[in-house]
């Protein structure tokens, strides 16, 4: 059995886990990545509320992200602060080396979200809900490269022409995830993405987010899936009250242990 | 906006288009107000054209029972009266303004100034007094109705779908989006106005002028742009379907109901005008201090007595060359004349005044603003049917001082005086009938195009700075919608 160590990124008042994060094999290992995401001392306050404190991770080309953490813990304003519809209060947030605050328009064109109700529009079709949102995105795509993304996002061939409302959640994730192919979105931001989703669409969504990191997409996914975040990241940050208190990294060719994570995320009560 | 962003407001536009037609709410409000508007027009058109043929049909029978009439006395001429009628302008078929109110035709008299008569709201039945469908209240009133059902949701139903932040996110800017969203409910405005457009273009045919008809759809095209920035703005500020659609409720309420009334009520309250009773009274008493024009010896025709005497250098009303009752009639019509013009002008002025006061709503209302502007741009505004008064008054008096001056130069004084003697006498003191030709032929004609484009320009004023207005909060929300 691959041990699997939490590394350093905790906060101070933590030290029993802090002490057992250093792994020097770990960080050689995300040496490799190319920082794509880049958050530094991330604070964001509503009126004095601090909902984020001072965050500090990077996510790199490659790499599944999983940023762990209870309700209220920050998770979604997290990536609504680097998608740029919150401004910090304090530090910087680079996606793809720019700030997110002066290229907004440059950043949500490499990224590619999905909420955590991918909704998309009920009244079109699959078919015309990508080609609306790529039509706005200047993007041509013929039919054949459509039908490509959807049978690669194992997206039924019947369902193509329904209309969306008759999807169900996993479907419209499908779509959703076809859609950013089609955009050829290096970057991926996911809100609780398998929240909802039967077990056989939970391996299906996590067996695509593989296949995209190993294409080279840049993955950060918010959840509160112990076992969901352990299946499929490389990378795990425990967030607790807005506060990134753990991190844990998979080993090579392993996955992250969960009775680790879980125990870590029981102890914080996060 | 450069072509590449307007190009993506299109694409927005056109899949509203496409919620549209696929949802059937929006496709039966959308097909009820197309069929209220047309309707609307081609039942006006019909009345208004029955109306005008009839008026002019009216008035032509009026003048010629008035020449027809065998020879008389003129005296009995000037109580036989006439009637004037007033023809309706080409484009009230689309906005019959106050002329529902107030009357179309007067019964004009000597010693009298009637009121018009004939309102179609005074003689219809009792559902008919609450207000006719016509064009310019379906647009006015009804339209920006429809075009809420319509696009109440336009922004909020994206916010609560999620799809907004999703579309923001691939990089759609919230500009964009409400720009576009407002194109889709312009085109909406756009179908609403065709057949009112198209109507008024008729009414070219009719005589109506280019510039009035210009006015006219323009008025109405920024009145309903007014509606689309209003309901772009309370959709992009509410984040639910909900709260759009009760706060855009109660915007209409306000707008086009509440502050219609209160300026009406304000009016009537800044500037108050005597009643029709009270009024009637303080004539009748004027009047008496004049004296009455019938009888010869009225003290209070003593003094114009003597100064005809001295005028003539005759001894009595006898040796006059010419007849001194027809003298008295004419001499007491004049002064009888000038205390009614200047009861009637006292009226006009305090009803024009109200009208300005209430037009001073339509800064804060657009219903007000457009109503005014539809009205004094059609020819059916307060200002109109007061030239109506006055021209008919002046067809008035020159028709009765026309008999008088026959009464004073054709009718012989003891002949007049005899005439209740007997069958023969009361023969001799009649005129021939070719006296009758008096009478001028009566045509009211609308203001001139640029008179009724220049008393609107307030109300065009209005309208703009409500858009300013509008697209400056629009503006705003975009960014923080971004």
């Amino acid at each position: 059995m691959t041990t699997h160590q939490p590394v350093n990124h905790t906060s101070n008042n933590d030290s029993t886990i802090a002490e057992q994060s250093k792994n020097q094999n770990n960080d050689n290992k995300r040496a490799n990545y190319k920082a794509i995401i880049e958050v530094d001392s991330l604070s964001f306050s509503i009126k004095n509320n601090a909902i984020l404190k001072n965050l500090n991770f990077t996510v790199g080309s490659g790499e599944i992200y999983a940023l762990l953490g209870g309700n209220g813990a920050g998770k979604s304003t997290t990536l609504k602060t680097l998608l740029g519809f919150n401004k910090p209060t304090q530090g910087s947030v680079r996606v793809a080396g720019k700030e997110v605050s002066k290229a907004l328009d440059f950043v949500r064109g490499k990224t590619a979200y999905l909420p955590e109700s991918a909704t998309l529009y009920p009244h079109l079709t699959a078919r015309e809900n990508v080609e609306y949102f790529l039509s706005l995105a200047d993007i041509n795509k013929t039919d054949e490269q459509i039908n490509a993304a959807f049978k690669r996002v194992a997206l039924q061939e019947g369902a193509w022409e329904r209309p969306m409302q008759t999807y169900s959640k996993g479907m419209r994730q499908k779509t959703a995830i076809a859609l950013a192919i089609l955009r050829e979105a290096p970057i991926f931001l996911l809100d609780e993405p398998t929240s909802g989703l039967d077990p056989v669409a939970i391996d299906e969504f996590n067996q695509l987010v593989r296949e995209l990191a190993l294409s080279g997409a840049t993955i950060l996914m918010v959840t509160h899936d112990v076992y969901g975040a352990c299946q499929v990241a490389n990378r795990i940050g425990l967030l607790r009250a807005g506060e990134l208190v753990g991190e844990f990294d998979a080993p090579e060719n392993g996955r992250i242990d969960t009775e680790q994570v879980h125990a870590a995320f029981a102890q914080r009560g996060a | 906006m450069s072509i590449h962003n307007f190009s993506k407001v299109v694409i927005v536009a056109k899949d509203e288009w496409r919620y549209w037609l696929r949802s059937k709410l929006a496709m039966t409000v959308l097909a009820i107000g197309l069929l209220l508007t047309l309707s609307s027009v081609v039942v006006t058109a019909i009345t208004m054209h029955e109306l005008s043929h009839a008026r002019h049909e009216l008035q032509s029978n009026a003048e010629q029972s008035f020449v027809d009439q065998p020879d008389r006395h003129p005296h009995r001429m000037v109580h036989y009266g006439h009637y004037a009628f007033r023809t309706p302008s080409p484009l009230s078929t689309l906005d019959p303004g106050i002329d529902a109110y107030t009357g179309n035709s007067i019964f004009l008299e000597g010693h009298r100034q009637n009121s018009a008569m004939f309102a179609d709201q005074r003689q219809g039945t009792a559902l008919t007094k609450l207000g006719s469908l016509t064009p310019a209240f379906i647009v006015q009133t009804l339209a920006p109705l429809l075009l809420i059902l319509i696009g109440y949701s336009s922004i909020s139903r994206e916010r609560e779908s999620q799809t907004l932040s999703y579309l923001l996110a691939q990089g759609t800017s919230g500009t964009t989006l409400i720009v576009g969203k407002g194109l889709a409910l312009l085109s909406v405005v756009g179908l609403i106005i065709a057949p009112l457009a198209v109507s008024a273009l008729f009414t070219m045919s009719a005589g109506e002028s280019l510039l009035a008809v210009t006015s006219f759809v323009v008025g109405y095209a920024l009145y309903l742009t007014v509606w689309v920035l209003l309901i772009l703005l309370a959709s992009s500020v509410f984040s639910k379907n909900s709260g759009s659609f009760t706060a855009l409720a109660f915007v209409w309420i306000l707008l086009c109901i509440v502050m219609p009334r209160v300026a009406s009520t304000s009016a009537s309250t800044a500037v108050p005008s005597t009643g029709k009773i009270e009024t009637d009274f303080a004539v009748k008493a004027e009047l008496r201090k004049l004296g009455d024009g019938h009888n010869t010896n009225d003290p209070a025709f003593k003094q114009f007595k003597q100064s005809l005497l001295e005028k003539y250098n005759v001894n009595s009303i006898d040796e006059l060359p010419v007849n001194f009752r027809g003298l008295v009639a004419s001499e007491s019509e004049a002064k009888q004349t000038d205390v009614l013009n200047q009861f009637a002008e006292q009226r006009m002025q305090a009803e024009l005044k109200q009208t300005q006061v209430s037009r001073y709503f339509g800064w804060v209302s657009p219903m007000v603003a457009i109503r005014s502007l539809s009205m004094i741009v059609v020819g059916t505004s307060i200002e109109t049917h007061h030239r109506f008064l006055r021209e008919t008054e002046q067809l008035r008096f020159d028709f009765v001082q026309g008999l008088n001056k026959v009464h004073i130069e054709k009718l012989n004084y003891q002949d007049d005086m005899n005439r209740n003697a007997n069958a023969a006498a009361t023969q001799k003191a009649r005129v021939s009938a070719d006296n009758w030709q008096i009478l001028q032929a009566f045509n009211f004609t609308v203001d001139s195009a640029n008179i009724r484009a220049q008393r609107s320009v307030p109300a065009f004023l209005q309208l703009l700075l409500w858009i300013a207005v509008l697209v400056g909060g629009i503006k705003f929300v975009g960014k923080r919608l971004s």
